[in-house]
């Protein structure tokens, strides 16, 4: 199978020599949904931050497609197809949220801008109605909108997505999965950090647990809602395998 | 009462104000304090009265003034040549240090590098041209006659001319263009703007280049209105710093209204206090933004 996103043996770390993510390997296929759980500390975020370009990479592989990332700085990799939308601080605050759209939509080729831009605010209506609204002055639940909407005029392959879900109702996390999905749908590769873990069960086509920042369990969300492992790693109890 | 003092604040502030343009943007883009922006004021009066000279030895006669103003065209075209230069030189001055420290150490080391590199550009010009204060024209002008007793000289309304002129283009630019809007989120935020495909690294050249140009500007405008020292830059650090955390860091109409107001309180000081009370105005000013509203009049609360 072609992978939209194929990261093998990652060590990455803010210091070199303290790896945080140590050995992580995840591959995500074009239209497919994968959820990274894993506890406080797992490397989880550090993971997409690494994948995007804002955190050292000290070994091990991340590709796009056949473009290979490690060498490329942050903004090439959105260039070449990398959305990442961060948990916190995802949208430019002093910017009205047009303009947050048009940073992303810049980046692009010219021809089709538009469409692109009419594309994500079908998909986000609620956005479009607020283009000239400062996006430091929308809720939790349209900011998030608005990061996956910016994220979209950037032409993605693959889009990560860390911890979507935080902070939201139930009610707005619905209605963003179900965005979410329909990207998927569309042909987009989607890596998302979860800490909710019924939520990601519920979107996810597939699961990959991190522990200490290294692969513990993958598999279908349905194979390991009966797997006692997980259940394990996440209410603390003791399995051998260390957590 | 007269209200000269007012239209001489007005003519300091325009001057500030440009330079202040430069301070605001590359505190806000590069987050740190820049001390050698003044230098590129007096590199920038330098190197344009150094154009026009050579262009006065290729034309075998000195750049011819246009009545009213005491320079001409020729003066301008070199104004501008000398504009891009210091930008250059802000740009090289980047690569060579301030890079190398933005990716290796803190905000305070760049600061203090700074400081380095103010001291080595003004002894550079002292090398070069000696500390003697030199002048682009020694014709005399009148001053014209304007409302309420006021009088201004036509290069005085000139550079309050150029200075709305390149204001509203500043503005323009920042607010409505694509590098304009690029320089705005790398302020907020270089990480997200980075994810979102901006190049960072671009947007800090651009930053460094309009900076360093309209110091240009305002040193040519300093030297117009006083005369061309070495020191000139330097000593308009602080009110440049005033005017822009008066007017909010980052935000460039800020910096332009700041910098009207450290001029015009700069003015009124030495009208009804005294001139030994000019300096201190602009700590005045700083010390009460800080307390009273940190962000300045049109910058974004913390």
């Amino acid at each position: 199978m072609n992978l939209a996103l194929a990261v093998d043996g990652l060590i990455a770390g803010y210091e070199p020599g303290t790896p945080i993510v140590a050995g992580a390997s995840v591959g995500v296929a074009p239209g497919e949904i994968v959820a990274v759980l894993g506890p406080n500390g797992a490397g989880k975020s550090t993971l997409l931050k690494a994948v995007a370009g804002l955190v050292p990479i000290q070994s091990g592989q991340v590709r796009l497609g056949e473009a290979d990332l490690i060498r490329e700085p942050a903004h090439r990799r959105a260039a070449l197809g990398l959305g990442y939308v961060p948990q916190l601080e995802n949208v430019f605050a002093a910017l009205s949220v047009e303009d947050n759209l048009a940073l992303a939509a810049d980046v692009g080729p010219r021809a089709g801008r538009h469409a692109q831009l009419q594309q994500a605010l079908a998909l986000f209506p609620e956005i479009g109605l607020r283009r000239r609204q400062l996006a430091g002055r929308l809720s939790g639940g349209q900011r998030q909108m608005l990061a996956v909407a910016r994220a979209l005029l950037g032409r993605p392959r693959v889009l990560l997505l860390d911890e979507p879900s935080a902070g939201l109702s139930p009610k707005i996390v619905g209605e963003l999965f179900t965005r979410i999905r329909a990207i998927a749908r569309g042909g987009v590769g989607i890596l998302l950090v979860e800490q909710n873990v019924r939520a990601a069960r519920a979107i996810a086509d597939r699961v990959v647990v991190l522990v200490q920042g290294q692969n513990r369990l993958e598999g279908t969300p349905a194979a390991l809602e009966r797997d006692p492992e997980l259940a394990a790693l996440y209410i603390g109890r003791a399995t051998g395998a260390g957590a | 009462m007269n209200l000269q003092f007012l239209m001489d604040g007005l003519v300091v502030g325009a001057t500030l104000a440009l330079g202040a343009t430069g301070v605001t943007l590359t505190y806000a883009n590069l987050r740190f304090a820049n001390f050698a922006h003044g230098e590129f004021l007096s590199w920038g009066a330098y190197l344009s009265m150094t154009l026009a000279g050579l262009a006065g030895s290729l034309l075998g006669a000195p750049l011819a003034a246009r009545e009213p103003f005491s320079i001409g065209v020729g003066l301008l075209g070199c104004a501008l040549v000398a504009a891009a230069l210091t930008g250059g030189l802000a740009l090289l001055i980047d690569a060579v240090l301030f890079r190398r420290l933005r990716e290796r150490g803190t905000a305070v080391t760049a600061v203090m590098a700074s400081f380095g590199v103010s001291m080595a550009l003004r002894a550079l010009l002292e090398a070069l041209y000696t500390t003697r204060p030199r002048y682009y024209s020694q014709e005399l002008q009148i001053a014209l006659p304007l409302a309420e007793g006021m009088r201004a000289t036509p290069d005085q309304l000139a550079v309050c001319a150029v200075t709305v002129l390149l204001a509203t283009g500043v503005t323009l630019l920042i607010g409505r263009t694509a590098i304009g809007r690029r320089m705005r989120a790398v302020a907020e935020n270089p990480s997200l703007a980075a994810v979102v495909g901006v190049d960072v690294a671009a947007v800090i050249r651009a930053t460094w280049l309009l900076g360093g140009a309209l110091a240009a500007v305002a040193g040519v405008a300093l030297g117009l209105l006083v005369q061309v020292r070495p020191s000139m830059g330097a000593e308009l650090l602080l009110p440049m710093f005033a005017a822009a955390i008066v007017g909010g860091i980052g935000s460039v109409p800020g910096a332009l209204i700041g910098g009207v107001i450290v001029g015009v309180a700069e003015a009124t000081t030495v009208r009804f206090i005294g001139a030994e009370w000019r300096a201190a105005v602009s700590f005045a000013l700083l010390i009460a933004v800080l307390l009273v509203r940190p962000s300045g009049l049109f910058g974004r609360r913390a």
